[in-house]
This record gives C-alpha cells, structure tokens and sequence, in this order.
C-alpha cells in the first residue's frame, strides 16, 4: 500500500503543478482529456490505497475524484468534470450490460415475486417517512416555505420520490469487485434494478401532480405516454441492440470489447435524446442475450470485465470530482437529516418485510440499499429543468444526500456481502 | 452528441474501408489510401464543414479533446522509438544521410514558397517564416511503409528495405524541430514566450516519462498497465491542450524520457499503445481532415507547388543521401523514388500547429499539406516501382494485394 500512496502523491503533485503552471497562463485550452487521463490514474491508485485500509476500491476512487475534483484542491477544473459525462453515459451502459446479463429467466422466476413484494415495501415505507419529513421541514425549507399546502404536498412527494431511488451501478460495481455469487447477492441485485423501475414510475407520477399543483393541468394521456415510452421503449430498442450485438457475435468474432464499448456509448448517447433510459436499454440488452444465448451472455460478461478497471475507475472518480461538497454546508442539516431518516425506513423495511427464510437478507440487506448515484443525479437534474421556480433548490439538497450516500453506500454494500458470505475474492484481477 | 456522431462516423467509415468492396485489383488507388488510412482523411474532408456539413465548426470544437489525446499518443509512441542508447549505435554517416534528403526536401520547399504566402496573406515576416517552415518541415517527412511492405513481399533486399526505413525514421527529427522553431515563431506574442512555451511542454513531457515510468514500474496485472499507460497519454496530451503548449512535442519528450528510464516495462508499455494506435490515427486523421477549408482557392494553387517542389527536393536529397552514407548503409538506388510517400506525423504536425498558432496562414499550411500527403501517396506507390525495378532484375509480377505496414 506504501508504493500506491507514494504514486498517488506523486500523480497530485503532477497536478498542483499543471495547475499553477495554467494560471500563469492567459488562455486556457480544454480540460477533458486532462481530467480523463488524471481521473483515470489518480483513481487507480487511490483504488489500492482504498483497499489497502479494507475499504471498497470504489470508495478510493470516488475520494480522490473528490479531492482533486474542483470543489476541493480544484486541480481539474469543472469543465473538465462536465465534459467527461460521455464518460459517465457509457460506463452507465456497460454496467448495465454486465447487470443483465445476471438476469436469467430462471432467476427472475425463483425471486421475482418476493423481490417485488420487499421492494414495493421498503419502497413504500421509506417514501412516506421522507415525505412526512420533507413536509414538516415545510417552515425551514426555503423553497417549501412559500408555497400553498397543496403544492407543498406535491413537491414533498416528488422530492421523496428521488430520495428512494437505490443505485443499481454502485451495487453492481461492488459485486464486481468482490466477485460475490449466491441467493443474497442476487436478491439485492434484483431488488435494487426492480427499486430503480418503481422510481421511474412513480417519479412521473409525482412530477404530473405537481405539475397540476401549480396550475399546469394533470395531462393523464402524456403521463401514461411518457412512463410507457420511457419502459417500454427501454426494453424494446434493448431488444434491438441484444440482436445488433447477436449478429455481430456471431458474424464477426472479433474485436469485441471495441464493440460493445462502441454499442454502448451509442445506447447512452441516443437513449438519453430519445427519452429513454439508457441503464434499462442496457439492461434489457444483457438479459435477452443472456437468455437466448447463455454462451455469448458468458462472452459479454468477460469482455466488459477486461475493460472494466478503467471504465471503473474513471466512472467513479469523475462521480466524485463532480459532488458539490459546497452544497453540504448550504442544505446540510435538513440533508442529514433525511439521510439518517432515509436509512432508518430502509432498516425497518428490510426487517419487516424481508423474508423470512433467509436470515441474511433481514440483517444485511438494507446495507446494500443505501448507494445512490447515477439515477439519482439523472432524477435531480431533470427536476431543476421541469421546474425552473423551485427545482434548483431541490436539487442541491437531493445532490447534498447523495454526496453522504456515495460515501458511506459502497462501505456498506461491501460488508453487506461479505456478511451474508458470498465474497469470493476480495480482487478479481482486471476488475473495479 | 458531437463525439457520437465522430465515433459512428468512423466505425461506419471502417467497416466501408474493411469491406471487399475496396477490392485492390479493382481499385489500388483507394485500396492504397485504406491501408494508409488517408482515406479517413478524405472522408474527413468530405464530411467536415466546408464540404457536406456532417459536422459543423461547432461539433470539431467539442472534439478537441480526441484531436489532443490523438497527438499526445502520436507524441509518446514516437518519443518511444527515440532510444538513445540505440541511436548512439548509428555511425555519423547514417545521421548525415538523414539530414541531407529532410534537409533538402525542407529547403526546396519552403523557401521558394515563403513569397508566396507572403504575398498571399501579408502576415508579419515572423509568421510566415513559422508557416513556410512547417510547409518545408512536412515535405522532409517520409514514410517508410513502401520499403518495410517491399521487403516483406520479398520484393526488395531486407537490408536495403531496412536502410530506408531507418531514414525515413530519422527525418522525424527534422520535423519535430521544425515544429518546435514554427512554434517559438508563431505562438505566442513574442518569440521569447515562444520559446518558453515550447520548453513548458518539453518539460511537461519529461516529468510525465519519469512518472510513468515510475508508476509501471511495479506493475504486473496487464489491466493495470494498460490503464496506467493510457492514463498517462491522455494527461500528456491532456495537460498540453489544457495549457496551450504542443502535446506532440509533449508526448515525445514522455516516450523519450521512458525510453530512456523505464528499463524493462518500455516493451510492454509500447505493446499496450500498439493495441491502440491504429483506432488513435484513424480517428486523428479523420478530425484533421474535417479541419480542411476546401474553398481556399490559394491553398489550392499552393498544392502543385509543394508537391513537385517536394518531390524534387527528395530526388535530389536521395542522391546526396546515397553520396554522404558511403558504406554505412546500405540503400536501393533511386532512392529519392523511395521516399515520396509522406506519412501520418506530417498531418499530425500542420494539424497541431494549426491547432496553436491563430490565424489563416496555419489553415491555409493545414489545407496544403493535407492535399499534399494524399496526392504524395498516390504518387508514391508508382515512383516506388521505379525504386524495385532499378534495385531487381525483372521477376514475375506478383499478385496485387495491400498490406498494412505494422
């Protein structure tokens, strides 16, 4: 761990000196690729350094995008951050990809139904204890505070609509990483990619009742409209790509972590135009090749694998580079405070309402339920665009908890696993 | 979206460019441009905003970033090829050889046309000195792929195949000086801050060598050492664009200092880049062509001169080549004829001057070059036959069919 924290000081000082050397200089060019290449090594080796302390790689990765981010020591500036959500896009993709390819029919058969059951609970419990929060912190929140108790109602549901959403890519990138296999990592797995689909409906929900709230009219046609393309629409050109990448498999034999690297920032890019969901468009890509074709399911799974370190590593340092620590001390109490809140109705849920047969999934699961990151971000963003007047407000506060989340969540993921025993090696070479 | 649109444009663009539809025997031209990857440069041209429009002057900003990560790794695999401990083994005569077809080729070409782009565009005498010796610097460049292919195909003496590679090699050295002295001249205000900047990115370069070199040192997973390597070539060249400085010359001084430093993990740092050197140039050479503004009708009327003049100075530069190696080397005759075609680094220089130098005059250099380079490849592959037919006795013909030089 010596010779990883020496590399990474090193790598640091490289920065500071690149950024002074920029402020003697008048113009500046574009940071992209600089934050890219310094991410990319700097979250590397704080990878180790991470794992080194027992920690999650992930967690080093998202520390140093951090401190070297533009909201600490400020060596990448913002635009560099910004211009690396291409990056994002497509190791949101990738992930996604692998995730499906863990979606067998057999699987979804044997847990379906209970995952549903437990996520529609813990789901349930926790909205409405954010809710209830949310609107009795009515007189401290400034964007609460002048709006009618209607309107109020239905900004509190829609803010607590985004808090519930869970983080398939954490999740996913920390079964990665401890190579975890067995009945316990599978139920998170499932419950967290199911949690995600009952945010997305019930976001678009939230969002036309608030619309309505501030005399926008409820448009039942366009909700059911754009929650019906937004799903299904995810599934059917995911459907479109497992057979594109099919026939290439098939055909073509070569290259393909090129490809699928290539398919994948297409599924990002274009999903995000065309109102899609990029992670289900992924997702329903991986779980029809792996059903179809279990083979090439294995050869997706390998290939991304190889390629996963760096996509990785560059995913989640930007992820941290790109968290507003500013925003903590703005909205920090009330943000604490529905952390803490949040993870209580987790902890109640999973204890209610896990089943039974399976003691592990009553005392560890809820650990693995606590990341937030990518949807999160995506839920808060669109927010602040819908609604101009007040949405800026409340995105700084959903920002302020996924910056405590993302990390404290993948500690937590991690010794969920390791506690329900299906760790089975604590570093896959070539892995996050 | 921009990026998205370079990315399927050039995977469209190679599977075009892979299919059997670029059959050799129907079309060598084309089929020799594919193999080059000067195709990509053409379909750039074709694509980019002076033509069809695919992508407009807004979409090339936003792509900058490939366009710095392209040099950068342009840069470090060349500064990697730089041993010093190897190039100290050549004897004089070699480096003698090297410097009289560059040099050569360097002075016919941009001395006479120094007037011209004076006359043309009235920039201060300084800048049009810089732009007519980065016209001079890409016509010292060659391309030794026709030797090294000659050679393979049995075509060719392997020693002789060999010699004019090492030359072509050599001459590197001239353009990169030539880019270093373009740069002083025409970067910055004054020719003092010129020179610092050339410096800033030099010594960029060098901590960064050192760096990776230290960083791969202990390095055994090849994932890691992929990443680690290509980390560093995107914070070379990342860092260079970010201040402004020359990422070529940047990423030459890391693959140099490496070189020079890294001891055993070079070779696997060179193998790590080779697997991504080709989609780097393709794409590189894809965004230089989009930066070519074909309605540049003085551009135009500059190519017949860089073209003849160039090929002019490297007949004549071969002769005194094969003069000055004496028994050092050995080499085909006709050797002039061996070096006509002109290579990637020549478009990877106007491409980064262009990128730091403002003004027309570096577009205008950027326009010519580009035409240049591709009429020089077409024209390479017939003076090149006069090179084998004068080096062989008649032999039978052998089946056409490209290959790419690796």
């Amino acid at each position: 761990m010596k010779g990883a924290v020496v590399r990474l000081l090193l790598l640091m000082g490289l920065l500071a000196i690149i950024s002074r050397a920029q402020v003697l200089r008048a113009d500046a060019g574009t940071p992209v690729t600089l934050a890219a290449g310094a991410l990319l090594l700097c979250g590397l080796f704080a990878g180790k350094v991470a794992k080194g302390l027992g920690l999650p790689r992930l967690t080093g990765y998202l520390l140093v995008g951090v401190a070297v981010g533009p909201y600490a020591l400020g060596f990448i500036p913002g635009e560099g951050v910004k211009g690396l959500d291409l990056v994002k896009g497509l190791a949101v993709s990738l992930i996604a990809l692998v995730a499906g390819t863990e979606l067998r029919l057999g699987l979804i058969r044997r847990v379906g139904a209970r995952v549903s059951l437990l996520c529609a609970g813990v789901c349930g419990v926790t909205f409405l204890v954010c809710f209830g929060a949310t609107f009795a912190l009515k007189p401290v929140l400034p964007f609460l505070s002048p709006m009618t108790l209607p309107q109020a109602l239905a900004v509190s549901a829609l803010l607590s609509t985004v808090v519930v959403s869970f983080s398939p890519t954490v999740t996913i990138a920390i079964v990665q990483e401890t190579s975890a296999r067995g009945s316990f990592t599978e139920f998170l797995m499932a419950l967290v990619i199911i949690g995600d689909l009952f945010v997305m409906v019930a976001f678009a929900l939230a969002a036309g009742l608030t619309r309505a709230s501030f005399g926008g009219g409820f448009d039942v046609a366009g909700l059911v409209g754009g929650v019906g393309w937004e799903l299904f629409g995810s599934v059917a050109v995911g459907a479109l790509l497992a057979v594109a990448m099919l026939v290439y498999m098939r055909g073509v034999k070569r290259e393909l972590p090129l490809f699928l690297v290539g398919l994948s920032f297409a599924a990002a890019e274009g999903g995000t135009r065309l109102h899609l969901s990029p992670l289900l468009v992924s997702l329903a890509a991986g779980a029809l090749i792996a059903n179809l074709d279990e083979r090439e399911g294995e050869r997706i799974h390998h290939a991304i694998q190889r390629a996963g370190l760096p996509v990785f590593a560059l995913f989640f340092a930007a992820a941290g580079a790109g968290l507003k620590l500013d925003t903590l001390m703005t909205v920090g109490p009330a943000a604490l405070l529905l952390v803490v809140l949040r993870g209580a109705a987790i902890w109640f849920a999973c204890r209610r309402f896990a089943p039974s047969d399976d003691p592990r999934l009553e005392r560890y699961l809820w650990m693995g339920l606590i990341s937030q990151a990518g949807v999160t971000f995506g839920l808060a963003a669109l927010v602040a665009r819908t609604f101009p007047s007040f949405g800026a407000q409340v995105e700084v506060l959903i920002v302020a908890m996924i910056t405590t989340h993302e990390l404290v969540g993948p500690v937590l993921t991690r010794k969920a696993l390791t506690a329900s025993g299906e760790v089975r090696a604590d570093d896959a070479p070539g892995t996050a | 979206m921009q990026a998205l649109l370079v990315f399927l444009a050039i995977a469209a663009l190679s599977l075009l460019a892979s299919s059997p539809a670029l059959d050799p025997a129907r079309f060598p031209a084309l089929a020799r441009l594919a193999a080059s990857g000067f195709l990509f440069l053409l379909f750039g041209v074709v694509l980019g905003p002076s033509m069809v429009g695919v992508l407009s002057v807004a979409d090339l900003g936003s792509v900058r970033p490939l366009m710095a990560l392209g040099l950068g790794t342009a840069g470090v695999i060349l500064g990697l090829n730089l041993d010093p401990r190897l190039l100290r083994l050549l004897p004089r005569p070699v480096y003698a050889a090297a410097l009289a077809h560059s040099g050569t080729a360097f002075f016919f070409v941009a001395v006479p046309l120094l007037a011209p782009l004076i006359l043309t565009t009235r920039p201060s005498l300084h800048t049009a000195v810089g732009a007519a010796a980065m016209l001079g610097a890409a016509a010292s460049l060659s391309s030794g792929h026709f030797a090294v292919l000659a050679h393979r195909g049995g075509r060719m003496d392997r020693v002789r195949g060999l010699g004019v590679a090492l030359l072509t090699m050599l001459d590197d050295a001239v353009g990169l000086s030539v880019l270093a002295l373009a740069l002083v001249l025409g970067s910055a205000p004054s020719m003092g801050e010129g020179l610092g900047l050339v410096c800033l990115a030099v010594l960029l370069g060098i901590l960064c060598g050192a760096l990776l070199a230290f960083l791969t040192h202990a390095l055994n997973d090849p994932a890691e050492l992929t990443t680690v390597t290509l980390g560093m070539v995107a914070l070379v060249g990342g860092a260079a664009a970010y201040l402004r400085v020359s990422a070529l010359l940047a990423g030459v001084a890391c693959g140099a200092t490496l070189a020079l430093v890294g001891g055993r993990t070079v070779e696997r740092v060179a193998r790590a880049l080779g697997r991504v050197e080709r989609p780097v140039f393709l794409v590189l050479v894809f965004l230089v062509g989009c930066g070519v503004y074909t309605r540049d009708w003085a551009a135009w009327a500059l190519v017949p001169g860089f073209v003849g003049l160039r090929f002019l100075g490297k007949v004549v530069g071969g002769g005194f080549a094969q003069r000055l190696v004496g028994g050092a080397l050995e080499l085909p005759p006709r050797l002039g004829y061996a070096l006509i075609a002109q290579g990637g680094l020549a478009l990877c220089l106007v491409a980064e001057y262009g990128q730091l130098v403002p003004g027309g005059l570096a577009r205008r250099v950027l326009d010519v070059v580009v035409v240049g380079a591709v009429v020089n490849e077409l024209l390479a592959g017939q003076a090149f036959r006069q090179v084998v037919r004068a080096a062989t006795p008649p032999a039978p013909a052998p089946t056409p069919g490209v290959e790419v030089a690796t």
